[in-house]
Parts: structure tokens; C-alpha cells; sequence
């Protein structure tokens, strides 16, 4: 067996021992659930509830806005309390439903759908599922693009340290899985489906193995991260390079991870809405490491205290410790895109006082996009941004290999993400 | 719980996790490196050449720290590069110069040839190579005065600490590279290989013993402190070029690796990181570059000895290197070519 990679990247410490032997546990949801109505990319839902309705457990409660844009629905049963515009973890303002738990958990469930193209790419509207890895993309979106898929890739390879949610998922639920990835592919036209799994995730890889048949196949990654990152899962797994400035779909890929296969064989088979996810809890102030599956509008604090945090962290992650996103609160809810809550202690976290660069070139050594991240920092700090633009700042994925092996501890990919901005705003 | 709420989380842009190398480590790393060719010269020099280094790197740390003192700007000295700068510096003397050498080699290097430019990174030229080349021009026979190794057969104290003594009892030695230029057209160098390797021969006080860099350079490589492509092109490139400028030029190959500063410069000089290329095609133009200058200026030239001014030639050519060098970002390809002055690619 050929284990295929990406060219460059890093080997940040896994720590994914801390949590990687917890089964997944159904976390019970608590009184109050804070549903946000922007869990996904695209335009906000619009709520269809008002407070004083009562509501089922799959309800919807906020219809998609436009066709970029997904539904929301209610993750237990019980009653709508409120609309209130609340700040997201993002800084940004989000409206939120609030709905008090009854705890009798009645369903409201959608049928099972046909398991056609038109009939799937319409039950993964329905459902408001988004691309669970990270982005949160519209899932019915991007099964429908101009172009034609030939294969579907599922990202299967968990690249970020601590994160354990889709390993477990696939090491106890591949069979769902792998009838999802079916799915998937026809609901995407595709002739065929792989998917991408991590070597350090070698039991998962062999419980996927059991289930896959015909034109979906398992393929064994590299452990190294980016793995996971869209372009450099396709390189992987195909050798094709993805255009700068194009989509997968527009040389015939559609990618997708292992939480949404497993979210849309919900949808299809049981018609079960997306109102649940795995969410890892992890970091060293944590007592009780878990897999929590937990219902969306939990709040982060549930977590913490069920998994018995100490208060000794100092940073506490929605996402994993690569791509994550700090919380100056743990109060915030869980969202469709939430795949861990990491609480670090002062050991863990990166330092954040730069010193001078060296010129070591360890950042150009490790940019799976082969940018010179120095460079574009240099520059962009003395607000050169003309000769920044030569550095292409605009194709960077934002995955922080540059950051993460800095001796200088600069903040390399936050200076890209910078000159990106300045980019977007004077180049008009 | 609510005491909870009122907990100040740390709120930064990913990534939240670094590795723990930091420009410390890395200087510590070099110094460790660098104390193997300097036990080696301390045993075959005598103890006055622990005292040039230690006044080169004394030198060289003051320097910074007087800097950093006039300008008012914040020391430096803690991340330990100019205790890297110094001990180079230091072990790329004779083991006979006067105390002022490296007092004031020490304090050219890092006050003028680092600090003035910016400080660490900013540099355009290596500290060391240069605060060497000002010292050859300045003390031309002092810093080409190379000695034989203390004699232990015939072992007394005075001749330990050989150097503290004014007229101690120095045995001047003609070096191998000397031979080397001379015997060019005739094609026999007439190089001991062995105690070229052992470094049983007059040199600087770091330069000589070659088992030593050698075991810096796996120290180094294995450690991923230095880019092993340096060393490896600029090796290959001399042993080329030894090849190609001498007279039946196999005879040449090994003497020319193994005499004068090539093994340590390869380890030690060209893989400073602020004066050297950062793209991988620019790293091998650069050490390839140097082998090539060190060889011609080592044949053609007017001096025995040309890998100081290799260095800091390709250390001029860097910037151009790396621009010329610059990677082709993963997918992209050059936009067809627009009206002059337009910009493209980038309104999306």
C-alpha cells in the first residue's frame, strides 16, 4: 500500500492521545439551547419561529436566505423563548433562537428521501448540512456546480492536532459513513468516491476498509498537516494541482469530509435534520477528555464542565489549534462547524512576542503553497503592498505552518491575512 | 462558577500552537556545534588560543550590548547570536595574534557589521567573514602567521600556553594551501591527507581539525539547524572546480576540501541564515557560487586563501539570488500577459 502525500508542511505534536480512546458519548443537552442563525458561509437564515412557539426536536426554524445560505433547525423540542442579536465568537453580531428545552425530545423528522440525484441534492438543503470541516459551506451548493465531478474526495485525514471528532466517528460508525459517501457521489454525479485517511488513524482506515466496495476506495495519508487543506488533499490523493484562483469542481472534484457523509446518511436514511455533531474536548487543562456528540446551541461552557476543566487554561479553541478560533469567553454556542473546544494551558500555547526574522527560511520551507510568507511579512509591516502583491499573499490558505515553525515566533500567517485584506481594500 | 466569567482568555489569531524552537535554541545549538572545532583547537594550539576566542566573543557580545546602549534600544544580547558571531570570528584566527585582534574583530563584527545594518536579520553581510576580511587588511602578517600544532613529544607548560609568552617558541609552518597554489601547473600538491583530515598542520584556530567539523555538521544536520544542501553544494562545487582549474586536477580534489577555511565556512559561514538565499533553488545557486569563487580565487587570485571573500561576495548576490528564485506558488501559473501597466489577476 502507497502511503500519498502533499509536497512540504509540518509535523506539529498530535496530542491527539489525550482524547483519541474516548468513545463518542451523547452529550445531554442542557435547559437553554442558543441556536445562531449564521452557522454556515453564505447569507444568514431567516427565522420562522417566534418566541412562544413550541417546537419539535428537527423542526425547521430558520429557512435559508437565497441560495448560498442553509436551513436551521431545532435541535431538541420545546419552546422558542426569544430572537436576540447576539456577538459570535467571530466579533461579528449573529441573531440567535433561543429554545428552552422540554426534554421529551419529540421528533419532528423529515421522511426518508430517494436516493437519486435531484432528490439528494434537495434533502441536503433540506437538512442544512454544511461542509462540517471547517468552512461550513452549503452542502446542496456544492453538489451542484457548473461543471462536471468525476470523483468525489472525502477528507477523512483529521490533520489538526488534539481534534479526534472524525476518528472516532470513523472508527465506531464507518459503515454510515460509507453509505453516506454513496450519497455524496450520486448526489454529485461522480463516478467514484475516496477517501483520504491519515496513517496515525490506522484503526479507522481498517473499519473503512471492511465497508467500501466497487468505486468508493480508502486511500492511507501521511501524517502530516496540512493534509486535510482542500488543495493539498486532491494533490494527494490525485496529483492534479488546482488552478490558483479556480475550484475543485472546475477540474472535475468535489471535496467533502467524513462528519458531513456521516450527517447526510442521517438525512437520507432516517430524515434526521443536521442538529447534532461530534465535538471533541481537549487540551491539557482538561480533566476528562471526550468526543462528545452534542447537540448544536449547547454552550461551550457545558463542555467545559462536563469534561471537568481545570482553570488553568489560558486559551480556550473553537476548531482545532492550527485554523481555530480563540474564545474570550466560553459562553458561546456550538455550531455546525464546531469540531473541537481546546482548553491550553500556558505550556501549549505559542508565544506571541516576536523577535527579529533570521531569514532561516523555515517558513518558505514548510508553505504547502510554496509562498515566501517572510517576505509578505516584511513588506506588508512597512505597508509596501504593491511589492507585496509579487509574493502572492492572495493564494496562502491561512493553515499556519509558516506561524508554527517561526523560531522568531512571528506572526507570519496573521501578516498574510493582513496583506490580503490591504490587498482587497486599495486594490480597487 | 461565575468567578469563571470574569477569567481573561488569551484571544489571538491562529495558530495557537508553535514549535519550541525558538532563536535561542537554535543559537545554543551553533555554540555547541562550535565548541568541537574549539576543543580541537585548544588541543592542538595550546590554551592561548581559548583565550582569542573568548576575547573575540567578549568582543563581539560588547559590541552589541555598547549598541544597543547608545541607541537606547532594547539588549539583544540574550538571544546569543553574537556569542555565535564572536566564537566564528575567534576560531577563524591564527592561534598567535596579539589580544587586540579579536578585541577588535570581535567589535567590528557585531557593533559595525550587524548592528549598524539593523541588528539580527538585517545584516547584508556575514559578521564574521567580514570582521575577518577588515582584520586581513589591518594585521595582514599577524592573521596569516599559522604555526604548528604544540609539540606534546616534547612537552613543557611554556609550550602550552604557547602565546602568552612573547617569544615562545613557535615553529612557523608554510600551509598546505600555500603548496597547493604553488604546485597548480605540476599537478602533485604534495598535501599530507591525513594530517590534513587530523589537522596536525598550521592554520586557524577552528579551521584545521576537519574530524571535528564533521561532527558539527551531522550535530547541525541532525538537529535541522543548517540546510545541508550548503554544505553539500558548496563541497561538490569545490571538489568541481578543483577538478577542472588544476592540473591533473584529482590529485587536487581532496587537498582543496580538506586545507584552509572550506570545511568550516561550509558548515559554519554560509549557512548564517540572515546572508544566505531562503528559496530552495536560490540555497544551491549560492553554495555552488561559493565553491566556485573559492576556487578560482584560490588559483587565480593573489592570495592562498579565498573563502572569506567568497562568502561575502555570494552574501552581496543573496537578495538578488532570492528574488530571481522566487517558487512558482502551488497551482499558479503567469497570467497571459495584459496591456502594459494593467494589473491582473488579482480583481476578482
Amino acid at each position: 500500500m502507497k502511503i500519498k502525500s502533499f509536497r512540504y508542511g509540518i509535523h506539529p505534536e498530535e496530542r491527539k492521545d489525550i482524547s483519541k480512546s474516548m468513545a463518542i458519548e451523547a452529550l445531554a443537552p442542557g435547559s437553554l439551547l442558543k441556536v445562531p442563525l449564521n452557522q454556515h458561509i453564505g447569507r444568514p437564515a431567516k427565522a420562522v419561529v417566534a418566541p412562544g412557539d413550541a417546537v419539535k426536536e428537527g423542526q425547521l426554524i430558520a429557512e435559508a436566505d437565497g441560495f448560498v445560505s442553509a436551513n436551521i433547525h431545532s435541535p431538541v423540542s420545546g419552546t422558542v423563548i426569544k430572537r436576540e442579536t447576539l456577538r459570535n465568537y467571530l466579533g461579528t453580531k449573529t441573531e440567535c433562537i433561543f429554545i428552552e428545552n422540554d426534554f421529551k425530545y419529540v421528533k419532528d423528522y423529515l421522511p426518508p428521501a430517494e436516493k437519486e440525484r435531484s432528490a439528494l441534492i434537495k434533502r441536503a438543503r433540506e437538512a442544512g448540512i454544511v461542509g462540517m470541516g471547517g468552512a461550513g459551506f452549503p452542502l446542496d451548493v456544492k453538489l451542484s456546480p457548473k461543471g462536471e465531478i468525476r470523483t468525489l474526495l472525502i477528507n477523512g485525514s483529521e490533520c489538526e492536532p488534539y481534534i479526534t471528532a472524525d476518528y472516532r466517528l470513523m472508527a465506531e460508525r464507518a459503515e454510515k459513513i460509507v453509505r453516506g459517501v454513496e450519497y455524496l457521489k450520486i448526489a454529485a454525479g461522480a463516478e467514484n468516491a475516496v477517501i483520504g485517511v491519515e496513517a496515525n488513524k490506522a484503526d479507522a482506515y481498517a473499519e473503512l476498509m471492511k465497508y467500501v466496495s466497487g468505486d468508493i476506495t480508502v486511500e492511507m495519508l501521511k501524517t502530516k498537516y496540512p493534509q486535510g487543506g482542500e488543495k493539498q488533499l486532491i494533490y494527494a490523493l490525485t496529483k492534479k494541482k488546482v488552478p490558483a484562483g479556480k475550484l475543485p469542481a472546475d477540474i472535475g472534484y468535489l471535496v467533502s469530509n467524513v462528519a458531513t457523509a456521516y450527517a447526510m446518511a442521517e438525512a437520507v436514511e432516517e430524515g434526521k435534520p443536521l442538529i447534532e455533531r461530534i465535538v471533541t474536548v481537549s487540551g491539557l487543562a482538561v480533566k476528562k477528555p471526550a468526543n462528545y456528540s452534542v447537540r448544536i446551541g449547547t454552550s461551550f461552557r457545558e463542555l467545559k464542565e462536563a469534561s471537568e476543566a481545570e482553570d488553568d487554561f489560558v486559551k480556550a479553541i473553537a476548531g482545532g489549534p492550527m485554523m481555530g478560533v480563540a474564545l474570550h469567553s466560553v459562553d458561546f454556542p456550538v455550531t455546525k462547524t464546531s469540531g473541537a473546544l481546546l482548553l491550553l494551558t500556558e505550556e501549549e500555547i505559542r508565544s506571541i512576542e516576536p523577535t527579529p526574522c533570521l531569514n532561516c527560511g523555515r517558513c518558505a520551507n514548510v508553505c504547502p503553497m510554496s509562498l515566501l510568507p517572510m517576505k509578505t511579512d516584511a513588506l506588508i509591516l512597512a505597508d509596501k503592498i504593491d511589492e507585496c502583491r509579487a509574493y502572492h499573499p492572495e493564494l496562502c490558505i491561512e493553515c499556519g505552518c509558516c506561524a508554527y515553525v517561526c523560531p522568531a515566533k512571528r506572526p507570519l500567517v496573521q501578516s498574510q491575512r493582513l496583506a490580503k485584506k490591504l490587498i482587497r481594500e486599495r486594490g480597487k | 462558577m461565575q468567578g469563571n466569567t470574569s477569567k481573561k482568555l488569551l484571544v489571538t489569531s491562529s495558530p495557537h500552537v508553535g514549535s519550541p524552537l525558538t532563536t535561542k535554541r537554535i543559537m545554543l545549538h551553533v555554540i555547541i556545534a562550535l565548541s568541537f572545532p574549539l576543543t580541537a583547537g585548544v588541543v592542538l594550539y595550546g590554551l592561548y588560543s581559548l583565550l582569542v576566542v573568548a576575547l573575540a566573543t567578549g568582543a563581539a557580545v560588547f559590541g552589541e550590548w555598547l549598541y544597543n546602549k547608545i541607541r537606547r534600544k532594547p539588549d539583544t544580547v540574550s538571544d546569543l547570536s553574537a556569542v555565535v558571531t564572536g566564537m566564528i570570528l575567534g576560531l577563524n584566527m591564527p592561534p598567535t595574534v596579539a589580544f587586540y585582534v579579536p578585541v577588535v574583530g570581535g567589535i567590528i563584527a557585531t557593533m559595525f557589521v550587524k548592528m549598524l545594518f539593523g541588528g539580527l536579520g538585517k545584516n547584508f553581510a556575514n559578521p564574521a567573514a567580514t570582521a575577518r576580511v577588515f582584520l586581513l587588511l589591518a594585521w595582514g602578517t599577524q592573521m596569516m602567521n599559522f604555526v604548528n600544532p604544540v609539540d606534546y613529544g616534547a612537552f613543557t607548560a611554556e609550550n602550552f600556553f604557547m602565546g602568552f609568552t612573547a617569544d615562545s617558541a613557535y615553529v612557523t609552518s608554510a600551509t598546505p594551501l600555500a603548496a597547493i597554489k604553488s604546485s597548480a601547473l605540476t599537478g602533485a600538491p604534495g598535501t599530507d591527507l591525513i594530517s590534513l583530515f587530523l589537522g596536525t598542520i598550521g592554520g586557524t584556530i577552528g579551521e584545521t581539525c576537519k574530524i571535528a567539523i564533521i561532527l558539527s555538521a551531522v550535530y547541525l544536520i541532525i538537529f535541522r539547524i543548517i540546510d545541508w544542501k550548503i554544505p553539500a553544494g558548496y563541497f561538490l562545487s569545490v571538489a568541481l572546480c578543483s577538478l577542472v582549474f588544476y592540473k591533473e586536477g584529482w590529485n587536487y580534489i581532496l587537498p582543496s576540501l580538506l586545507s584552509g577555511g572550506v570545511m568550516f565556512a561550509g558548515v559554519f559561514m554560509l549557512t548564517d541564515y540572515t546572508t544566505s538565499p531562503v528559496t530552495r533553488a536560490g540555497v544551491w545557486i549560492f553554495a555552488v557560487g561559493a565553491g566556485i569563487l573559492t576556487v578560482l580565487i584560490r588559483r587565480y587570485g593573489g592570495m592562498n586563501e579565498g573563502v572569506s571573500f567568497a562568502i561575502l561576495l555570494m552574501n552581496l548576490l543573496t537578495p538578488l539570488i532570492d528574488k530571481a528564485t522566487k517558487p512558482r506558488p502551488f497551482g499558479y501559473t503567469k497570467p497571459k500577459k495584459q496591456k502594459e501597466g494593467a494589473h491582473d489577476g488579482e480583481n476578482k
